[in-house]
């Protein structure tokens, strides 16, 4: 019999649950085998020293401590509780729960350093269509075909039909816008609904967007893009109107190209209405107005056309981009109205002049 | 080795799921030697394990409501506090409280609290101090053992359970504990043996 079996029946030797036979083979093994006798003896003696340890007495103040434990339990504040409770949660249960909130710790700083430079990049976007007018150039340009259809038949329906009702019916509502642009009584005049509110007095954009809601029309917020939506929202319904277009005259002499910016405006039965330094608003019948383009195309080495700050007016109804008007002041108004009052078919153009 | 305590009565368990105060006491003075001495031995210190088990005892009045079978009250006492000594072995030793210095010797500390041994009022002082010495050089080994090991030796050969019992409360087939235990009993003859050369 090996050393190795004969060892592994020490305990059950030593619990009596060896067979009598088994139990003669391991005494007769012990008997030969002096590593395995010396083996056996210190486990014996190992066990007896196990036996030997005897039972140690419960603290004193064991219940009571208890006691006042579970006082304290009923009474903890359940935030305390559950904060101590962590402590003594298994590994198993913490690590993942650490792990889950390191993750989500990750994720938001890199969501966050992604959003970083968006948010950068935001004022340089901002410089680059500085314009204040950006929103309403987009909601203009997607209304333009539209509005062109528009004017083209109200150019139409007031060529053959120039009927003075309709003259006056889709009139009122563009006056109205006007006085939101310029306060300029004598436009002001022209419209019945219109003189209403403060025929006299200059406009203030407030006092204009009053004197709308007395003509019926629905009070936009006071924010100047969306007037200018609701006015452009509002010519949709009335008349004719064309987009508005901008000319920028570039010319490598400042003086000769203003002289011939007149001579043109004149050759083509035209008026100069403002000037004021560089830029010019000149009145042109619409019918030479494409003739009048043309040549300016040839003096200007680039013709850039911006369908912003000059629009087209077309049967009476004259508009102005509120922007453009509020730099031009009360003069330029003052003649672009009394344009809209005189003529029926012409055209505004706004040319800015950039010397290279 | 200890005595295997009587069972506690069925009446008192169930008066004590119905919030018996009473009943919750009783349990508690019949069983507290049982689990403070396994807590000792587990984790051979006096203050932490009165604390564990009174830990012990506050989860048997939580949780005694949930207990299904009271016969089996014992194994589920024991399974307790075998559970509480694990999680508070591991804070301890996470916090490298079991160096050699800081054992807990049941016999030379000199505050006076450690619990006292029962003994056998006709030893000798000579067999007495051999029976410390010997308390001392269990208790140093048995940490020394990991801890399955340790609950092996502690529930049969200090506490005196049956197999039945300690296969009901570790639950392992009879022959897998007697197997590991008499590893674990090899283990700490080899670890007595250095520690007396």
């Amino acid at each position: 019999m090996d050393c190795e079996k004969v060892r592994a029946w020490f305990s059950s030797l030593w619990e009596k649950e060896l067979s009598p036979f088994e139990e003669k083979t391991f005494r007769e093994h012990l008997s030969s085998c002096p590593e395995c006798r010396r083996e056996y003896e210190q486990f014996e003696k190992t066990i007896r020293w196990l036996h030997s340890v005897g039972e140690v007495e419960v603290p004193e103040g064991f219940l009571p401590e208890l006691y006042k434990k579970i006082e304290e339990k009923k009474g903890a504040i359940p935030g305390e509780k559950s904060r101590g409770r962590w402590f003594h949660f298994p590994l198993s249960f913490k690590l993942p729960v650490q792990a889950a909130a390191m993750v989500a710790i990750v994720f938001l700083v890199l969501f966050l350093t992604k959003m970083m430079p968006m948010e950068g990049d935001r004022p340089k976007e901002a410089k680059q269509t500085s314009s204040p007018l950006s929103v309403e150039k987009k909601a203009e340009q997607v209304l333009t075909p539209k509005e062109m259809e528009k004017e083209r038949r109200a150019l139409e329906t007031s060529a053959e039909t120039p009927h003075p009702k309709d003259f006056e019916q889709a009139k009122a509502p563009v006056l109205g816008e006007k006085k939101l642009e310029t306060d300029a009584p004598r436009v002001m005049a022209g419209g019945e609904k219109a003189e209403a509110p403060s025929p006299q007095t200059p406009v203030s954009t407030t006092q204009a967007i009053d004197s709308r809601e007395a003509g019926g029309v629905k009070t936009p917020s006071s924010a100047p893009g969306e007037i200018e939506k609701g006015l452009v929202a509002k010519e949709k319904s009335v008349v004719a109107s064309k987009p508005p277009q901008e000319i920028v005259l570039r010319i490598s002499d400042r003086k000769k190209g203003i002289s011939q910016l007149h001579e043109l405006v004149k050759q083509f039965g035209g008026e100069m209405v403002t000037a004021e330094g560089d830029r010019f608003l000149a009145s042109l019948p619409t019918s030479s107005f494409s003739q009048f383009k043309k040549e300016l195309e040839r003096l200007s080495s680039s013709i850039k056309t911006d369908q912003l700050n000059v629009k087209k007016h077309a049967t009476g109804g004259l508009r102005f981009e509120q922007g453009a008007k509020r730099e031009e002041g009360d003069e330029k108004s003052k003649g672009s109205a009394r344009l809209a009052a005189d003529t029926e078919s012409r055209t505004i153009v706004h040319i800015l002049l950039v010397e290279e | 080795m200890m005595k295997t305590s009587p069972k506690i009565q069925k009446e008192v368990i169930e008066n004590c799921k119905a919030g018996d105060e009473r009943a919750f006491t009783e349990i508690v003075l019949q069983r507290q030697k049982k689990v403070f001495n396994i807590a000792y031995r587990m984790l051979g210190n006096s203050e932490e394990a009165r604390d564990l088990a009174q830990e012990v005892f506050i989860s048997v009045f939580e949780s005694i409501k949930d207990l299904k079978e009271e016969i089996k009250f014992d194994a589920w006492l024991t399974q307790i506090t075998l559970n509480h000594c694990r999680n508070r072995w591991k804070y301890l030793k996470r916090r490298q409280y079991f160096s050699s210095d800081s054992l807990d010797d049941p016999i030379e500390t000199e505050d006076g609290s450690v619990p006292r041994a029962i003994y056998d009022p006709s030893d000798n002082p000579e067999i007495l101090l051999e029976k410390k010495m010997i308390q001392q050089l269990i208790q140093r080994g048995l940490l020394k053992l990991k801890e399955d090991q340790r609950e092996l030796l502690v529930l049969r050969d200090l506490q005196g359970y049956s197999y039945e019992e300690m296969g009901e409360t570790l639950g392992l087939p009879e022959g897998t504990i007697k197997s590991k235990l008499h590893r674990a009993r090899m283990d700490l003859k080899e670890v007595l043996e250095r520690s007396t050369h």
